[in-house]
């Protein structure tokens, strides 16, 4: 040490605080916080909880917008609190507490400098995986453009995750202490996932829940994608943030007076917002376009986004939105066959054109089903939603599995509607509708699956209880008394026995009787 | 005066720690002597507005500390060693002392100068880009300095600074005392008596919680005449002298 390299040259007045210092100081905290050495295992992270997942999907920005808030979240939200917790009880492990305490930087204001550190590093990292996930899907020619609410709810959560991480350390310094808030974090999250399995209304705030109950492709295509869910979530997350942020700035030695205040009206504000995020979700319900807050919500959200469908020609045209492209080929081959055997038969569609889904009240699926295929109008034209199916591509489904998926699940409903078997989006043998009168409906839906290769050979094995009875071979038809199952499976044989010719001009002039009930199973040729 | 303290008490549950000490400093090197339990390093963090006095009157640079206002404008001026310094073991000497220059509110624009300055005065420069993982007791005790006088206090409280030193760099701190009181108020908590002697222009010695002497170093060393108070330095019997008086009084009051 030595005396004479620079002479002292004590200050003798009050000095007043520059600006540029809180920036050099972030900037300190920049080059060493430990969120750096965090920053490998979130890239490691995002790509496993996200990156891979949404290339096993097919290009959607809807899709993979609701991984960069749902998969990313699940996995940074405890990591970045762990990480929080850690930065936040770092003076506290490290016996540093007496000496930043006497500095003129009010505590407060230090304490967030350090969280603002290592939150600025999380976030960049977030952005730079959503960037490189976004520019990947618009280079796969996804259509429409990338959805930012989600994003948005994502950002709040790498926050919100520090502060509380950050405060709990702050409090309670120790090495276990990160460890614990990450665990914290983690069953906070899986409680709320219970809570929406459970129907708490108010749990749709949890930050994971992108759009409710609503298969991913079904919103942000036909619709707008509804923000009001995110604008509640974002209030909620940031709320919570706020409020543990400012209870750091409660204690005496936090600030002056007027800085504690202010920390304790950030804190209110804060709880305010997280309480009005969860009340409003708690006013949330299920539209055809996602969920709908009324107090948040824009009408003009709810107007279709316009597109020009793209089609592929043919007996039936097959017209989908341009976002799917890429599956109008195998939709025509799943659907086609089909669809020439009823081209020219009255009401049969003259044309098929994709809807969004629809929703359908239902035990399964927290109370909500989703519609299948309709057939309406003058003339008729097929509505075929494909929300909700596996898409080739999505989870390596290929292609093949997803055309014999559409086939066996929308041939024999698109079969059941033309012959006139109720509810056509039910599956034929659990519909508590069918009777005897239907036998003939029956019975040339399945001969029709059964030509076209829709439901597999086992056919009678679906035969509605209503439909079979228990009589003799010889048994009853129209006049009441149930068809036996030896009546229905030879009249199937019978009329899946016939040339596609006969069959079809059979069809054409009795396809209105038999849907009015007015065909016996002997009349079937 | 930098230093004004009226009937100063600080109480840590039924302990009392430090017990009604009067005590006034100016610019100079003032050396704190006591034993364990002393007092001194409760005194020196109230000085160092860690702690707040229980009773008594405390006056910092002329102003009063109690209230936020004037107590941040103390602590821009301040330098603090703790007795105990914890590191940040990712952070560069540099950016260490940077860190706490920009805590103490040093004008943006001064603070390289002024860590570069800090850093050579406690001898660390070709240690600047090391991380402080990497360093020894001795040398983070050094840290711990520099970022006592980065901002060149008009007040330097340091509790056992030479603790960790090897006697060459111990010689250097003190002459870097020597010449850091000829401004500012340096006031030096220890156990080593030479330390005071070799820099220290004041000297208080502290028992159970009172300053039981308050002087020059030659007026301490003084105490040991006519007594047969052991030591090996004159100055170490005079402390001798000054604590074995100061406990016959009490035990005789008690």
């Amino acid at each position: 040490m030595t005396a004479a390299t620079a002479p002292v040259t004590a200050p003798r007045s009050w000095r007043v605080p520059s600006a540029a210092g809180p920036a050099r100081l972030l900037r300190v905290e920049l080059r060493r916080s430990p969120m750096l050495w965090l920053l490998p295992l979130l890239a490691a992270a995002f790509y496993v909880s996200t990156y891979r997942p949404a290339m096993d999907n097919p290009p959607f920005w809807n899709i993979r917008s609701g991984m960069v808030q749902s998969h990313t979240m699940l996995v940074f939200a405890p990591l970045l609190a762990g990480a929080g917790a850690w930065v936040g009880s770092r003076d506290g492990r490290r016996g540093l507490v007496d000496l930043v305490g006497v500095t003129a930087v009010p505590r407060w204001a230090g304490q967030l400098a350090t969280w603002a550190a290592a939150t600025i590093w999380a976030e960049a990292l977030y952005l730079a995986g959503v960037g490189v996930l976004y520019g990947v899907t618009a280079d796969q020619g996804a259509w429409g453009g990338p959805l930012w609410w989600p994003v948005a709810v994502g950002v709040g959560c790498v926050a919100a995750s520090c502060a509380v991480g950050f405060a709990a350390g702050e409090r309670l310094p120790g090495r276990f202490t990160a460890g614990l808030a990450a665990l914290v974090v983690f069953l906070a999250l899986a409680g709320g996932a219970f809570a929406i399995q459970d129907q708490v209304t108010y749990a749709q705030i949890w930050p994971l829940n992108v759009q409710g109950p609503w298969p991913a492709d079904s919103y942000g295509i036909f619709y707008p994608y509804l923000p009001d869910l995110a604008i509640a979530q974002v209030m909620f997350l940031a709320g919570l943030g706020a409020a543990a942020l400012g209870a750091l700035g409660w204690p005496a030695g936090a600030g002056s007076r007027w800085l504690r205040g202010a920390a304790a009206a950030v804190t209110v504000a804060g709880l305010a917002a997280a309480g009005t995020g969860t009340a409003l979700a708690g006013t949330a319900r299920v539209e055809a376009n996602g969920m709908v807050i009324p107090a948040l919500h824009d009408a003009a959200s709810d107007r279709p986004t316009p597109y020009t469908p793209v089609c592929a020609q043919g007996a039936v045209p097959v017209c989908l939105q341009p976002a799917y492209r890429a599956d109008l080929a195998d939709v025509t081959t799943a659907l086609g066959p089909l669809l020439s055997q009823l081209a020219g038969l009255p009401g049969a569609p003259v044309r098929v054109t994709q809807v969004a889904v629809t929703t359908v009240q239902s035990e399964i699926e927290n109370g909500i089903g989703f519609g299948g295929p309709a057939i309406s109008g003058h003339p008729p034209v097929l509505y075929l939603p494909l929300s909700g199916m596996t898409l080739p591509g999505e989870g390596n489904t290929p292609a093949t599995s997803f055309i014999s998926s559409l086939r066996q699940q929308y041939g024999p409903q698109i079969v059941n509607e033309l012959v006139g078997l109720p509810g056509g989006t039910a599956t034929v043998g659990v519909n508590p509708g069918v009777g005897p009168d239907r036998a003939a409906q029956f019975a040339v839906a399945q001969a029709l699956e059964q030509v076209l290769n829709l439901n597999g050979p086992s056919l009678i094995r679906s035969v509605p209880p209503g439909a079979r009875g228990n009589g003799p071979a010889s048994g009853g038809d129209t006049n009441g008394v149930s068809p036996s199952s030896a009546q229905l499976q030879s009249a199937i044989q019978r009329f899946a026995a016939l040339p596609a010719g006969t069959r079809h001009a059979w069809l054409a002039t009795h396809l209105a009787a038999l849907r009015a009930g007015r065909v016996t199973l002997s009349e079937i040729p | 005066m930098n230093v004004e303290i009226t009937g100063l008490t600080r109480r840590f549950g039924r302990t009392q720690a430090v017990a009604g000490v009067d005590l006034q400093a100016g610019p100079g090197v003032f050396g704190l002597l006591g034993p364990n339990g002393a007092g001194k390093t409760s005194l020196l963090r109230m000085l160092a507005t860690v702690i707040p006095p229980s009773s008594g009157t405390l006056r910092l640079l002329g102003r009063d500390p109690g209230g936020y206002g004037p107590r941040r404008e103390v602590r821009r001026r301040l330098g603090y060693l703790p007795q105990n310094l914890g590191y940040y073991p990712s952070f560069t000497v540099a950016e260490f002392v940077e860190y706490f220059a920009l805590l103490k509110e040093m004008p943006s624009f001064r603070v390289p100068a002024a860590v570069g300055t800090a850093i050579e005065r406690v001898e660390l420069g070709d240690k600047a880009r090391s991380k402080l993982r990497t360093l020894s007791g001795g040398m983070l005790r050094r840290v711990g300095i520099a970022q006592a006088i980065v901002n060149e206090p008009d007040l330097l409280l340091l509790d056992e600074p030479t603790a960790g030193l090897d006697p060459e760099q111990r010689v250097s701190f003190r002459a870097m005392l020597r010449d850091l009181g000829q401004h500012a108020t340096v006031i030096v908590s220890t156990h080593l008596v030479e330390d005071v002697g070799a820099a220290c222009t004041q000297v208080a010695l502290m028992d159970a919680g009172k300053i039981v002497f308050h002087g020059t170093p030659a007026e301490l060393t003084d105490r040991a005449q006519g007594t047969d108070a052991a030591g090996d330095a004159p100055l170490e019997r005079g402390y001798s002298a000054v604590l074995a008086a100061a406990r016959s009084v009490a035990g005789a009051r008690s």
